[in-house]
């Protein structure tokens, strides 16, 4: 009897031990994954948004972020996947690359397996083209594909991120053909336009931003001008109207505990109006876009079916 | 721009922004000269710190880092014959005869002397002609850059050494296992049997300690007597002595640098293929060919002032265009853009003291070379040999598995070294040349790639490769590479017949 009480007394004290240290999270340090390396575009993203988050977690908040770099970050977002849902494993995720790997390649998680924190940067695609291809503005380009299909070369990231998903959506609304030319990233693509061995690139207004007068930047594909490059033109202005991008945020695995889930996002909102965030993320060329909870989820939803539709129709390998 | 170059002086030579190179560089030779740790890791394990720290001293630690691990790769060598980067290797070829010959202590101080020029014309190369560098840059598309690599894997020829047949199966095995991994165009998996540790391909850091390092360990470790390297004898006179002699290779010094300076700024190939092509350039050019590989000095500078010809110059597409030249200067890019330095040509007027006295910094941290390295390597490193074997053979195991573990922070890393040392132990015991595989890693990717680029680029059509004058003058290159020496040997043969 003095046993079930013994036990009865452990039990009820872990569960007050339990309660007390959940009104008082986060107790100890919470680790961000990133799936890349240091220094790369998502891991700065992390570490720029980390000292924020602390701010509004509340005095003695501490992130410590981690990096798990390999397999285009499907190794570190594995990681999370599988992590405890106790709210001191959070992880970066990015959009559409995250979706599409649940697509092309046999992944460990999909996209229930995850707690939606909240979205911080959209970096929206451009269209640019080489200075010597002589294709200058977006009807030039369009009247030019549709006269010789698949004779313009388009340089881009790997096939099955936001860059291919640019095309395609090109490619569906202007009834065109485009040859894709996959490059191991960005800034070689980047090159290759600036030395005229491609015609067209897709590329991300990040990317862009610092060599206008490199390239042809004939429009964002944002509803409205990006206050990360508001000199530059929407696609929309021109007619065309295609919005897609690329998506960095945070997420934690699935099932975490409710209010640690509030306390969470509720500190990703008040990222939306701080200047000295946005500032901090422009200055590290991150341009800044705040989508958390559901919203984050059903952002995630739209373009998983993206994805999936595109695969579906062309898988790409 | 030259006066903004000016204006950046006075802050590098602030105390604490002077300071980062000085300890940037003791920790690059010492981080170069442990096998399995090189300067990539060691820039990548700093960049996470110097979120709080000053742009200039962050920069000035890993400028220091990249020119010191640079050299601190010929200490080991020279020494062991383990390079202890993967753009030491060429350096092994005659810095450990020269070891065994009891010059050890010249054949460091000719690796710091020419690792210092090297990197001195390199970073006057950047601070200078930076922009119109960045040009050439541009005129190499896939197709140019495929030819690149071809011209590279044939002036290698000699590497497959005494047994062509031999030779040509270790340049074989190197170009399979730049095949592992995700695919360069469609990312479907080739060989990794459903191991996400694979998908990025096999790192050229893991290949090497696993192949160069391991058997010698064994080799250590199995004759604990044996005594080839007499440090006693190491030859350790002053430097300002043995300076006169080294002037005899400033031709090598020349051409070496200017070799250097222009792999670097080609994307993707890297310190190894610049030491490679300069210590040919170089043997080719020689009065005496058939000396090198016994221990010539002349081809411990080729290799070194190569090597670090490449650091700063692989900047110049790193900073204008925002492609790194080699894998270290993708690391520094991200430490830059910790700093919101974003790279290309606004970079340049937007932030001109931060990225001029960056430049600064890799002169300086190149003329130091001489000073900290020459002391500190024939010092205090080239001690390490006077440790009892078991202990020197354990204290380089430990450090690999470090090495290899930290790269990724995963012991999958670890025990794929360990199968590639028991390659590389079998290799060396059957006689097959370890160099080919190397550089069939490196460039056997860096080809693949760009080939099937440019064959997109060109719709199929294999035209697309020779179309433009770039490409024409690169085949010329090539074809002269793999013809010369035959036709060179019929005219020998001749003139002996005749003797």
């Amino acid at each position: 009897m003095s046993k079930l009480f013994n036990k009865a007394a452990l039990v009820g004290a872990i569960i007050m031990a339990a309660g007390a240290a959940h009104a008082e999270y986060p107790e100890k340090p919470i680790s961000v994954i990133v799936g890349y390396s240091a220094g790369g575009g998502t891991d700065v993203m992390a570490r720029t948004t980390a000292p924020f988050i602390e701010k509004y977690l509340g005095e003695g908040t501490s992130i410590v972020v981690k990096n798990m770099p390999g397999a285009s970050g499907q190794i570190g977002i594995t990681e999370v996947a599988n992590s405890d849902p106790d709210g001191y494993t959070l992880g970066t995720f990015n959009l559409p690359g995250m979706m599409a790997r649940t697509l092309d390649r046999e992944a460990d998680y999909d996209r229930d397996s995850f707690t939606y924190l909240g979205n911080v940067v959209n970096d929206p695609n451009v269209i640019v083209t080489a200075k010597n291809s002589g294709l200058d503005t977006v009807d030039k380009l369009i009247a030019a594909a549709q006269e010789n299909p698949a004779a313009i070369t388009v340089g881009m990231s790997s096939l099955g991120g936001d860059d291919h998903f640019m095309l395609i959506k090109l490619q569906n609304a202007t009834d065109t053909e485009f040859t894709i030319v996959p490059f191991p990233g960005s800034a070689p693509a980047r090159t290759a336009l600036m030395g005229g061995h491609v015609a067209m690139g897709i590329l991300n207004i990040s990317e862009v931003a610092n060599f206008q007068d490199e390239l042809n930047v004939l429009g964002v594909a944002l509803e409205e001008r990006s206050e990360f490059a508001p000199e530059l033109p929407t696609l929309a202005e021109q007619g065309l109207n295609i919005v897609n991008g690329s998506m960095r945020g945070i997420v934690a695995p699935k099932g975490l505990p409710e209010d640690i889930e509030a306390q969470l996002t509720a500190a990703f909102d008040q990222l939306a109006d701080d200047q000295e965030f946005i500032d901090a993320m422009k200055a590290t060329a991150n341009p800044v876009q705040v989508v958390t909870g559901d919203d984050f989820k059903a952002l995630t939803d739209e373009l998983y079916d993206l994805a999936a539709e595109v695969w579906e129709t062309s898988p790409w390998n | 721009m030259y006066t903004e170059l000016l204006h950046a002086l006075p802050n590098v030579l602030g105390f604490s922004n002077f300071a980062a190179v000085v300890i940037g560089v003791i920790a690059g030779i010492v981080v170069g000269a442990m096998p399995g740790l090189s300067a990539t890791m060691a820039i990548s394990v700093l960049v996470p710190f110097t979120f709080g720290l000053d742009p200039l001293v962050a920069l000035g630690l890993m400028a220091g880092i990249y020119n010191g691990a640079m050299y601190g790769g010929a200490i080991p060598s020279v020494l062991l014959r383990i390079p202890g980067t993967p753009a030491a290797v060429a350096t092994t070829f005659d810095g450990y005869p020269m070891a065994q010959r009891g010059e050890g202590g010249y054949a460091l101080q000719v690796a710091v002397v020419s690792s210092s020029i090297g990197g001195i014309a390199s970073a006057f190369a950047l601070m200078l002609l930076a922009p119109p560098l960045s040009k050439v840059t541009l005129l190499f598309g896939p197709s140019e850059v495929f030819w690149v690599a071809v011209f590279g894997l044939c002036s290698i020829i000699f590497l497959l050494g005494g047994n062509p047949v031999k030779g040509l199966l270790s340049a074989c095995f190197g170009v399979f296992v730049s095949v592992v991994g995700a695919d360069p165009i469609y990312g479907s998996d080739r060989y990794t049997f459903g191991f996400l540790e694979l998908l990025d391909g096999i790192s050229i850091v893991i290949l090497l300690v696993g192949l160069y390092a391991l058997p010698p360990v064994i080799d250590l470790l199995e004759v604990p007597l044996k005594t080839d390297t007499d440090t006693n004898r190491l030859g350790t006179e002053p430097i300002w002595r043995t300076l006169p002699r080294m002037m005899r290779f400033w031709k090598t010094w020349l051409r070496s640098a200017a070799i250097g300076i222009w792999i670097g700024i080609l994307p993707g190939a890297g310190g190894s293929m610049a030491a490679f092509m300069s210590y040919n350039e170089a043997r080719r050019s020689s009065k005496n060919p058939d000396d090198w590989g016994k221990g010539e000095p002349e081809g411990v500078a080729a290799s070194e002032t190569a090597n670090n010809a490449d650091t700063a110059s692989a900047l110049i597409p790193a900073l204008t265009l925002g492609i790194p030249g080699t894998a270290v200067a993708a690391v520094m890019l991200g430490g830059l853009l910790v700093h919101g330095l974003q790279p290309g040509p606004m970079l340049f007027r937007n932030n001109p003291d931060v990225v001029f006295g960056f430049m600064w910094q890799f002169l300086f941290g190149a003329i130091l070379l001489v000073l900290l390295g020459g002391s500190l390597a024939t010092n205090s490193f080239a001690r390490l040999l006077n440790l009892p074997r078991p202990l020197l053979g354990a204290v380089i195991i430990v450090l690999m598995l470090i090495g290899v573990y930290s790269i990724n922070g995963r012991m999958f890393d670890v025990y794929l070294m360990l199968g590639f040392g028991a390659i590389g132990y079998l290799m060396d015991k059957l006689k097959f040349p370890l160099p080919p595989v190397v550089l069939g890693l490196i460039l056997g990717g860096f080809a693949e790639e760009n080939l099937r680029l440019a064959l997109r680029i060109g719709r199929g059509d294999w035209s697309v490769l020779f179309a433009n004058t770039v490409s024409q003058v690169l085949v010329l290159l090539t074809l002269a590479v793999i013809v010369g020496p035959i036709i060179k040997r019929r005219f020998f043969k001749k003139d002996e017949a005749r003797g």
